[in-house]
């Protein structure tokens, strides 16, 4: 039984060992690779604090089943000695991990400046659209095709709910703002997050690699149609962008006169 | 510990039975019912529940529409029930019981890729409903469970998933809708209490924002655009994620969820002037027999409800037929007016002119602030009696005061033609009249002004003085409030 224990411990690293190899390969970790750059940043930083956190773990489990099968296979009449302790380990179970810690935030200091800190937004990063959260839905504003995005609405704008359209290729601001409570902007695939809060508008910028559809969800429990709060972001060239706008725009501007014509000539 | 061995196994499946309930994959955890109307509770017995030979409120509606667990299709209505109607080619032994079809695939109708039950319209096994247990879509060939006691044989007609797109329609708005608008569209889901403005109640068969003229019903195209894209400044969120065939479903089910109860209030309607708990109690002291006022309801039902409930059905079915057809939508007989500043002066010069009077509700600026939303109303409900509060209420009683046009909100959507409807056909259900009479000249010129408030820098500035300032300052129909 004792023998059981020890090899017990001897297991779980092992097992650990596995999926942290097979995990990456196999996408167990992520919904997707990363599909902005900022995310390709932010994987690394995950896989590298996976790799130190693997080897502490592994390493003092390994060390644990090893004490352990050590004091299975003793000979049962052997005699216990006392031991105060070491200074010089302790020192140095301290000093190593508290190097590893500093390591740890210094990494993703550059990381964090280039998503958070505004000054280190990407200069050619434009302002394509406003997100207003609200319970329970998406409200979109994009400024009128040619215009810049203000903070005020201007006579003009395009007004969509639940859908985002982004070009691809470049970095894009987001202005992020909320009409009542808190609520987050994650778009799992793009790995952007980033807390919606009442009174700020919040500039978020990302780019993004590929083309394609990746879905928009809210990340703060927001209230009881939390769950409901899904929109997707259509990831698409400069030129389909525009398309899609002046679309939007001629939509909006309907008064009902053509839309007959309009029908017709979309059949 | 204490369970010995052979009690475990028995102890494990009572468990998972009880997490299957509680996980929702059980039946009866969606199981619910549609609420009766408050005016068919109010009616005397007979005429709620009819009598042994004749049918009451609550039976022509259970027999016409269902229940939610068992929903029924009245082919009357314009509703898309779903399924597909074919009948049998060839009927043969299977060999283990059942029974090989073959469908007669009607020309230009694709059967459908999956089939659950095929339910007989004509033959021997008329109304009855089998599984299916081998389906080819290609051939038309299905492989039927038997019916006891009755043989199906070819030429019988029969209906592939009939009800389909009706009882998804139910599952889906069970799951997104039923918690605000309720399990019969009542508007009084659990969750509607903590809301302003209240979610609709569909029972009146009205929903406000519509691109029909002020008499027609809403269009399909109407609820899909609000399910498609909410109501900004309300709690109705946009459901633009939801597949076409989810979409569609759920508009049909609103759709009967409508008619179902447009269907049992106008059936109140013919009978509560006369058989309502309260009109049958005044009958008896104003010294009518009771004897004779039995038989006369029994008359009434035997004869004139019985007519009525399919007049009605047929009424229903015109009218909503009629909103979904071209002639329905309202189009502006001339373009959108280039929105030039002499445009949007002359808009305001209509909004604030006493025939239309738009400031009399929305206010000089458009504020939302005229002098209407400070007078006490009448409320028809109760005899004309004051409302409580003062402002403006729509005919489900809410206080719905008219919109603040700063806002730059616009609930039923904000492209021109949406304004142009609002203003054309008015915000049914609401004191948003309708201007229909007004040159649709005239209505764009408002359009242009309306859509130029939110960016006024000085509301109001298009330097125009109120005409008619010093009367809308005291509103002429003002009452005092009822003391007490």
């Amino acid at each position: 039984m004792k023998k059981f224990w020890a090899l017990f411990f001897f297991f779980w690293p092992t097992v650990a060992i596995i999926a942290c190899l097979i995990a990456p390969s196999r996408g167990w970790w992520f919904p997707g690779a990363p599909m902005s750059r900022t995310g390709i940043q932010i994987d690394g930083l995950f896989y590298l604090i996976l790799i130190i956190v693997t080897i502490t773990f592994v390493a003092t489990q390994y060390v644990l089943g090893y004490a352990l099968w050590m004091g299975a296979t003793k000979d049962p009449g052997s005699k216990a000695f006392f031991s105060h302790g070491s200074h010089k380990l302790e020192i140095v179970w301290t000093i190593v991990p508290s190097f590893i810690l500093v390591f740890i935030s210094l990494s993703q200091l550059d990381v964090l400046a280039e998503i958070r800190v505004i000054s280190k937004f990407p200069e050619k990063a434009t302002k394509v659209a406003e997100v207003t959260a609200r319970q329970f839905e998406w409200r979109i504003r994009y400024p009128k095709p040619g215009s810049e995005l203000t903070t005020e609405e201007n006579p003009g704008d395009l007004y969509y709910v639940n859908e985002l359209h982004v070009p691809t290729g470049k970095p894009v601001i987001i202005n992020l703002r909320t009409q009542d409570v808190q609520h987050a902007f994650f778009s799992p695939q793009l790995r952007v997050k980033q807390d919606a809060v009442p009174g700020l508008v919040i500039p978020v910028w990302f780019d993004v690699l590929e083309v394609g559809t990746y879905d928009l969800v809210c990340a703060e429990l927001c209230g009881w149609g939390h769950y409901k709060m899904k929109a997707r972001i259509v990831a698409q060239s400069q030129s389909s962008v525009d398309k899609y706008l002046k679309q939007l725009e001629a939509e909006q501007n309907e008064d009902g006169t053509k839309s007959e014509t309009a029908k017709s000539a979309d059949e | 510990m204490s369970l010995t061995p052979s009690l475990k196994p028995l102890a494990l499946a009572g468990l998972l039975s009880v997490v299957a309930a509680i996980g929702g994959c059980s039946d009866s955890a969606f199981e619910s019912s549609f609420a009766y109307s408050e005016g068919t509770l109010s009616l005397v017995r007979e005429a709620r529940d009819g009598t042994k030979a004749n049918p009451g409120v609550k039976t022509l509606l259970d027999d016409r529409f269902g229940d939610p667990q068992h929903l029924k299709a009245w082919e009357k209505l314009p509703i898309d029930f779903g399924g597909t109607i074919t009948s049998l080619e060839t009927v043969a032994e299977s060999g283990d019981g059942k029974k090989l079809v073959k469908m007669t695939v009607p020309e230009g109708v694709a059967l459908p890729e999956k089939a659950v039950s095929v339910q007989f319209v004509s033959g021997a096994c008329s109304g009855e409903t089998v599984q299916v247990a081998k389906w080819n879509a290609k051939a038309g060939e299905a492989t039927l469970a038997a019916i006891p006691g009755k043989e199906i044989a070819a030429g019988d007609t029969c209906a592939i998933d009939r009800g389909a797109v009706l009882s998804s329609g139910r599952m889906l708005y069970m799951r997104h809708c039923s918690h605000c608008h309720g399990t019969s569209g009542d508007g009084n889901g659990p969750t509607a209490r903590y809301m302003t403005p209240k979610p609709r109640d569909y029972r009146n068969g009205i929903f406000k924002f519509t691109s029909t003229n002020d008499m027609s019903k809403a269009s399909r195209n109407d609820l899909s655009r609000i399910v498609r894209y909410g109501i900004p400044g309300t709690y109705m969120p946009s459901f633009l994620l939801m597949k076409d065939d989810e979409h569609h479903a759920i508009i049909e089910y609103l759709r009967f969820l409508s008619m179902r109860g447009e269907y049992e209030r106008k059936l109140v309607a013919e009978l509560s002037s006369d058989y309502s708990q309260n009109a049958y109690d005044s009958r008896l002291k104003s010294g009518e027999k009771k004897a004779e006022i039995q038989k006369e309801l029994d008359e009434f039902l035997a004869e004139d409800l019985k007519e009525s409930a399919g007049t009605l059905g047929d009424d229903l079915a015109e009218i909503w037929t009629a909103a979904d057809t071209d002639e329905a939508v309202i189009v502006p007989s001339v373009p959108r007016v280039p929105d030039t500043p002499e445009s949007r002066r002359h808009g305001r010069e209509l909004y604030l002119s006493k025939t239309l009077n738009c400031a009399d509700c929305h206010g000089i600026d458009g504020a939302g602030n005229g002098p209407q939303t400070i007078a006490f109303e009448k409320n028809p409900a109760k005899s004309d009696e004051l409302y409580n509060e003062p402002g403006l209420h729509d005919i489900w009683d809410n206080l719905n005061q008219p919109r603040n046009l700063q806002m730059g909100m616009y609930r039923g959507g904000r492209r021109p033609i949406d304004l142009f409807s609002r203003i054309h056909a008015g915000i049914k259900g609401s004191r948003m009249p309708s201007f229909k009479n007004t040159p649709h000249e005239d209505i764009w010129h408002i359009v242009n002004y309306v859509l130029s408030i939110p960016f006024e820098t000085d509301p109001g500035a298009t330097g125009i003085t109120p005409i008619a300032a010093e009367t809308l300052a005291a509103p002429a129909a003002v009452t005092a409030p009822a003391a007490g």
